[in-house]
């Protein structure tokens, strides 16, 4: 049995969903197999006052991440690398709990999954953002703002992440130093001359649902209500799991676990594979006539 | 990091003493050729631990946690009524607060929570949740406190263990306890950690942490080697908690 604790608590309607949607070949109500995402779209470029931006939208979910990039000092533990700074605002417009402090939890455990997998050298490689080791560096600030809440924000978010990423631009800089020593920065002349960030690595976020026994990704809102327990994990291009871990009160069993580790790598791989492929493509189409309306 | 100006006056433009401290002192070398760690244990080997249930007396439950140099205290309070009516869920709830001691660790922590200890708070409470019979105590919540005195590593894990004794001992249903173990892979191949929150009796996962990157295959290999751990120390915590027993069960 896949799942210890909860029998007593599923109401008919959730006994009702599993039953039915997955008596039928496998497949959800709404068409989709337990391994198939919604179709998303997504934006690079759309907030001017930005380095980077992205929007994503995910049949109800929709996430506006911004990258602010700034200059701070290094971490103490790591003087010749730079930072990123994750931060999640769940808008009140999004749903009504998130009202005042409500949303604060749900914030907290994206920005920390976020950044727990962006917190490795093999995803991201922040010695590049670093200017003078142990003096200053390049800050990248990621701000992430639910829009909209249509289940799944995890993955959605670490896909807008993984855009505004690819979409920033960090202007040159030359380090130079004057008679006494002291170094000293200096901004080149041409606004275009920027700096990439290299996103090749970076991981993207695949949620599985635990429903019955079976397991969903990118699951809807009804389906996330009826999750009794979820395997979050950060996969990278090349199938390499960078963050792990389960949420809600329900346990699993170990073989289950397994299974939806090795469904999650494949699902990882193919969903990072997919946005790399649109980004580039994006990248290369003709300028957007005028900026874009959100929630369009 | 953050400074304390008013604890430590410093000029404005002085740097963290961290940044002059030599990087030589981690062990380069974590299990040399004889499969020997530089504690002189083995690779699959446990710290020597000690646990006690019942070390605070105003709480309903609480314990007390050694394993090597980690030592994690652990008290819980209620159930106690939900206050705001928002709140309410037929359900009992969890409350978990998870907090470094100030020099529990190399650096300094600060007083106020930050992102790793409320991170850690909810990893607690998400790998706690299925042990604990919720509906035992509708719309009430039962408090949580951990506090690690000292940081030796796999304090996640200490605290897992910890406040399920804890909650055992102020006599709260449980389906089970749970155990905490952590797993560190070695650097050359990944790098990485891997803990879990394991009910021995069910013997299911209730929680599953992974930082660092790490192969699949690697994971699931330290999977099976916490879950080994675990399953190891259940007895000892079973008599931990026998011995604790106000009536003295033979």
């Amino acid at each position: 049995m896949a799942v210890v604790q909860g029998w007593k608590n599923w109401y008919p309607g959730r006994l009702g969903y599993v039953d039915f949607v997955f008596g039928l070949d496998n497949l959800r109500n709404d068409g989709r197999g337990c391994e198939d995402y919604r179709s998303l779209d997504l934006e690079t470029d759309v907030v001017s006052n930005s380095s980077g931006s992205s929007r994503v939208r995910l049949a109800n979910t929709d996430i506006l991440v911004g990258v602010k990039a700034e200059l701070g000092e290094p971490a103490a533990d790591k003087p010749s690398e730079g930072r990123i700074e994750f931060f999640v605002d769940c808008s009140a417009n999004a749903a009504p709990e998130f009202e005042g402090r409500g949303g604060e939890d749900l914030a907290l455990a994206i920005s920390n999954t976020l950044a727990q997998s962006y917190d490795n050298v093999s995803s991201l490689d922040k010695r590049k953002l670093c200017v003078i080791p142990g003096h200053q560096c390049w800050v990248l600030y990621v701000d992430i703002l639910l829009l909209e809440c249509g289940g799944n924000l995890f993955d959605a978010a670490s896909v807008a992440v993984k855009a505004a990423l690819f979409n920033t631009k960090i202007p040159n800089l030359d380090v130079t130093k004057n008679e006494k020593g002291e170094p000293s920065l200096e901004l080149r002349d041409d606004p275009f001359d920027c700096m990439r960030v290299d996103v090749a690595a970076a991981p993207c976020l695949v949620t599985l649902n635990k429903i019955g026994y079976h397991h969903v990704v990118d699951a809807t809102r009804e389906e996330e209500s009826c999750t009794l327990a979820r395997l979050i994990m950060g996969v990278t291009a090349d199938g390499n799991v960078v963050t792990l871990k389960t949420e809600k009160s329900g346990s699993l069993d170990p073989e289950s676990v397994f299974e939806m580790m090795q469904t999650g790598k494949r699902v990882g791989i193919s969903l990072n594979n997919t946005l790399s492929a649109k980004l580039k493509q994006e990248e290369t189409m003709a300028p957007k006539k005028g900026k874009k309306a959100f929630l369009r | 990091m953050s400074k304390d100006n008013r604890r430590l006056p410093v000029p404005s433009e002085s740097k963290s003493p961290y940044l002059f401290v030599s990087k030589d002192k981690k062990p380069t070398v974590l299990v040399d050729e004889n499969h020997l760690r530089s504690d002189g244990r083995k690779v699959g080997e446990i710290r020597p631990i000690y646990i006690r249930a019942g070390a605070v007396s105003q709480a309903r439950g609480s314990a007390y946690i050694e394993m090597g140099q980690t030592k994690v205290l652990c008290a819980v309070y209620g159930p106690r009524e939900v206050t705001r009516r928002e709140d309410f869920s037929m359900k009992g709830q969890l409350k978990c607060e998870l907090k470094f001691a100030t020099f529990s660790r190399r650096y300094r922590c600060q007083h106020q929570s930050d992102n790793t200890e409320k991170d850690l708070s909810m990893v607690l409470r998400d790998t706690l949740e299925p042990a604990v019979c919720l509906d035992r105590f509708p719309r009430s919540h039962l408090d949580i406190f951990v506090t690690v005195l000292e940081d030796g590593g796999s304090a996640l894990a200490a605290a897992i263990t910890c406040a399920s004794v804890a909650i055992a001992r102020g006599g709260i249903e449980m389906y089970d306890l749970v155990i905490g173990m952590t797993v560190y892979d070695e650097p050359p191949t990944d790098n990485g950690t891997v803990t879990v929150g394991w009910l021995p009796c069910i013997e299911q996962i209730s929680g599953l942490t992974q930082r660092g990157q790490m192969d699949i295959s690697i994971t699931k290999e330290c999977l099976k080697q916490c879950v080994a751990s675990c399953q190891k120390m259940y007895p000892v915590i079973q008599q931990t908690l026998i011995k604790a027993h106000p009536n003295k069960l033979e």
